[in-house]
């Protein structure tokens, strides 16, 4: 894949990195020529360094024959315009803007520009880590799917698994009991001390919280 | 008509002025605090909203729903770009006008970006200057 990442902060820096190691083709545009020393040693992709805005750079990085493009710049309008740009003008089949104002990103995502907002990413994820520790995921299966290790509830005790169960959304993966593992049936009752190993949609966490506490 | 104008600088205060004369309803979204007070005095009849234009919450305080055309007036050629797509593609204004500050920055421009008319006040000067003194 070819990708232009604009902005080369925390953000773009890392994600610059994390793309060339997968093999990716990266350019790099950043306004500021100090900022490229957040890339780590060895980085193999391009960089030019210039106004993130400016047309002739931005074909000189090859923005009309991209896969790709990335706006992470600290600024939201710039990011904004830059990926709207890329969208309409050059082509670009997937484009994503980072941006910190969450009433914006939810306007972008409905006129097409796909946000990452990390302000309401950041509340949601550190609310959670405050209120449901217990529900840490142990593992991430892309950036939607996470797999949950969840003690039983007192009041579900005696309950059948399918109570936890919503189609498409959360299901007990496997139930560790007294030593050993074992895939549940629908109406496996639940036992106080299981430990269950819980598939769930990451957007239906505040459904599982719901039901953990019925 | 309605007008609102996003950006209370030199550019918009003297827009409001002139719009004001020709008897149209303006308001103006301006940015620093100082400012919006001072564009208070200056022109009592003016709606001064203190916020940053590209928050839809403040583009909606400010009525955008309800106006004619909207002027994006500010420094940033971002900002004003940002404001034009918001008030073609989220809120449905008419008629989006958009200054442009940096000369480069013209291709950005577009109906696409939700702008009728750009007004690129370097260009227009440059241009006058090689036709007409040269």
């Amino acid at each position: 894949m070819r990708v232009i990442i604009l902005g080369c902060g925390r953000i773009g820096s890392g994600l610059a990195a994390r793309l060339g190691y997968a093999g990716h083709s990266v350019t790099v545009i950043e306004p500021v020529a100090a900022a490229l020393a957040h890339l780590p040693e060895g980085f193999r992709g391009r960089t030019l360094v210039g106004d993130v805005l400016d047309r002739r750079l931005l074909l000189e990085a090859g923005i009309d024959h991209q896969d790709a493009l990335a706006a992470v710049t600290p600024s939201d309008d710039v990011n904004i315009v830059a990926a709207r740009l890329a969208r309409l003008v050059f082509r670009v089949p997937r484009v994503v803007a980072r941006v910190y104002n969450p009433r914006a990103a939810e306007i972008y995502r409905r006129l097409g520009v796909q946000t990452v907002c990390t302000t309401t990413w950041g509340i949601s994820r550190i609310a959670e880590l405050l209120s449901y520790s217990e529900l840490e995921p142990v593992a991430s299966l892309g950036s939607d799917v996470d797999i949950l290790d969840v003690a039983v509830p007192p009041l579900l005790v005696g309950r059948p698994v399918s109570v936890i169960t919503v189609p498409g959304e959360i299901q007990v993966a496997a139930i560790s009991r007294g030593g050993r593992t074992f895939l549940p049936q629908p109406a496996t009752r639940l036992e106080a001390g299981d430990l269950l190993h819980l598939v769930v949609l990451t957007a239906a966490t505040d459904h599982l919280v719901a039901l953990l506490r019925q | 008509m309605r007008v609102l104008i996003v950006g209370g600088g030199q550019v918009g205060s003297y827009l409001a002025g002139l719009l004001l004369e020709q008897g149209h309803a303006v308001t103006i979204v301006e940015m620093h605090e100082a400012t919006a007070v001072a564009l208070r005095h200056a022109l009592p009849s003016v709606t001064v909203i203190h916020g940053n234009g590209t928050d839809p919450g403040v583009l909606e305080t400010a009525g955008i729903r309800n106006v004619n055309l909207v002027a994006a007036v500010t420094g940033a050629d971002p900002t004003n770009l940002v404001i034009t797509s918001l008030a073609r593609f989220a809120f449905n204004v008419p008629r989006a006008v958009a200054r442009v500050n940096n000369p480069h920055n013209s291709w950005m421009f577009i109906p696409e970006m939700g702008v009728d008319l750009a007004l690129n006040q370097a260009e227009v000067l440059a241009r006058l200057i090689t036709q007409t003194m040269l």
